[in-house]
């Protein structure tokens, strides 16, 4: 995309039009490209098409004033801006089938080990079995890197040295974080202990290894 | 007072030894650590570690692991400060990103310029950073560093006040809690963590020092051929892998070159652990 948007040149600067037109047209521009855009859009992006005193912040805020009583609205998530339908006409839209699918349609369990792992990144398979008190399967947290959700960070100083695996900015993005400290209810957890990276003591015997890494 | 003593340090900086870099960076990991108990997060210094040599070079160290990335860019590039560096820093910091962070380069800028003593503008720095996001605690202490380091006309900054977070500095006079950077008396706790810091930071180079000493004296006796790299990293890194790789040193080579250096008490083991070795002056 960055290819292309070098190869043609735009007029950014718009000098012979008078300031509102310049500024109506700018406006015009920004939103017409968070709208064609199905991931958020950075800032970066947004200075390739306008010009260099232009105040995007006022811009989005014009379209964000613009579109109160709308069914959708723009937010800003993970370091950009996407439009987007207001969460209560969710069910409205999923009743209607029209809709793509979901970006991802989880199931609870799923759900619930991404969670886990925003939690507690970076965390190997195995803590996150202790967790949950069962095995989570190699494939659940396959499906949740196909879907982009999970990267491999680093690995583990275990033995077998498993891999450990952090979320994405795609989860941030799909779950409306604009950081991981926007996880909610992180201070509760936290109170509650459930936040400790102290996992209950398991029975399993760490054999004798010889001297040997991986 | 704090002058005095930043000044051994100057003369640290401004000698720069071999071993200037492993001494930058242990402080930078020190700095990281005090970061994520700020942030909330429980890792400490050697999970830190961990995570930072564990993975693939390019890979993603987690949120930690990037904040530990932020310190170490600190106390390895010049001092200066743009909006790109700021807003990449905020990013590993996990600090959402808004404009109103970005008049904090114009602040730092005209700080650097103003006559202002070096731990006052580093106070100040840090009282416009709250003021602005008071959740961005630890960025104004990476600024505040960042802008020492200007004041002081250092090439490469020294992670020194974020590691005094949590000490006794900060506690408030008499009664209970913590002095903020906008309650009174914060430029004289900055002072005072300034000599505190600075005290250890000599204390670090002096320990530094001597293994670097150590390490030059047994060089002669090493057989290996890719030795250099792994001599250099040593010198310049606060921790190396055992099983490092570079094309002239294989995993296994690297392995025997760690063993005998610990063998003549050139280098120590740091994780305590038999495996997933990690060595370091």
């Amino acid at each position: 995309m960055a290819k292309r948007a070098r190869q043609i040149s735009i007029d950014k600067e718009l000098l012979h039009l008078t300031p509102e037109e310049r500024h109506r047209q700018w406006a015009a521009r920004v939103e017409a490209v968070i709208f064609a855009s199905s991931e958020p859009v950075t800032r970066k992006a947004l200075e390739r098409v306008v010009g260099q005193d232009c105040d995007i912040e006022a811009i989005i805020g014009e379209i964000q004033e613009a579109l109160v009583g709308r069914p959708y609205e723009l937010v800003a998530v993970a370091g950009g801006w996407q439009h987007r339908t207001r969460p209560e006409f969710g069910d409205v839209i999923h009743a209607s089938g029209t809709a793509n699918a979901p970006p991802a349609d989880l199931t609870d369990h799923q759900a619930l080990v991404l969670m886990t792992i925003g939690y507690f990144q970076p965390v190997t398979r195995a803590e996150i079995s202790k967790i949950f008190g069962r095995e989570v399967s190699r494939d659940t947290i396959a499906t949740l890197r196909q879907l982009g959700f999970l990267a491999s960070g680093p690995r583990s100083p275990t033995p077998g040295a498993p891999y450990t695996y952090i979320t994405t900015p795609a989860f941030l993005a799909a779950f409306g974080f604009d950081t991981l400290r926007d996880l909610p209810d992180t201070e509760m957890l936290e109170d509650a202990g459930l936040l400790t990276r102290k996992l209950p003591v398991d029975d399993f015997v760490e054999p004798e290894l010889e001297d040997d890494e991986d | 007072m704090a002058g005095g003593a930043l000044y051994p340090l100057d003369q640290i900086v401004r000698a720069e030894f071999d071993w200037v870099g492993a001494w930058r960076q242990r402080l930078a990991l020190k700095c990281a650590a005090a970061a994520v108990r700020l942030t909330g997060r429980s890792e400490d210094e050697a999970s830190l570690r961990d995570a930072w040599l564990l993975r693939k070079p390019g890979d993603d160290p987690g949120p930690a692991g990037q904040i530990l990335a932020a310190w170490k860019r600190l106390a390895s590039r010049s001092a200066a400060l743009d909006v790109d560096v700021l807003q990449t820093i905020a990013g590993m910091l996990g600090i959402k990103w808004d404009e109103p962070l970005a008049t904090l380069v114009q602040s730092f800028d005209d700080l650097g310029l103003t006559g202002s003593a070096a731990p006052f503008a580093a106070a100040a720095i840090m009282r416009e950073t709250v003021a602005i996001r008071p959740d961005a605690e630890v960025l104004g202490w990476w600024l505040a560093d960042l802008l020492l380091a200007q004041k002081l006309r250092w090439s490469v900054p020294v992670p020194l006040l974020m590691g005094q977070r949590f000490s006794s500095v900060f506690r408030a006079e008499g009664g209970r809690g913590r002095i903020r950077p906008g309650d009174d008396g914060f430029e004289r706790a900055i002072c005072l963590a300034l000599v505190h810091a600075a005290t250890e930071a000599g204390r670090l180079a002096t320990e530094i020092a001597r293994r670097a000493d150590r390490l030059a004296a047994v060089t002669p006796k090493l057989r290996s051929k890719g030795a250099d790299d792994g001599l250099r990293l040593l010198l310049c890194e606060d921790a190396v892998s055992g099983s490092l790789q570079t094309p002239n040193l294989s995993r296994f080579a690297s392995r025997r070159l760690f063993e005998r250096l610990q063998q003549l008490d050139a280098v120590r083991e740091l994780s305590g652990r038999p495996t997933f070795r990690i060595y370091g002056l």
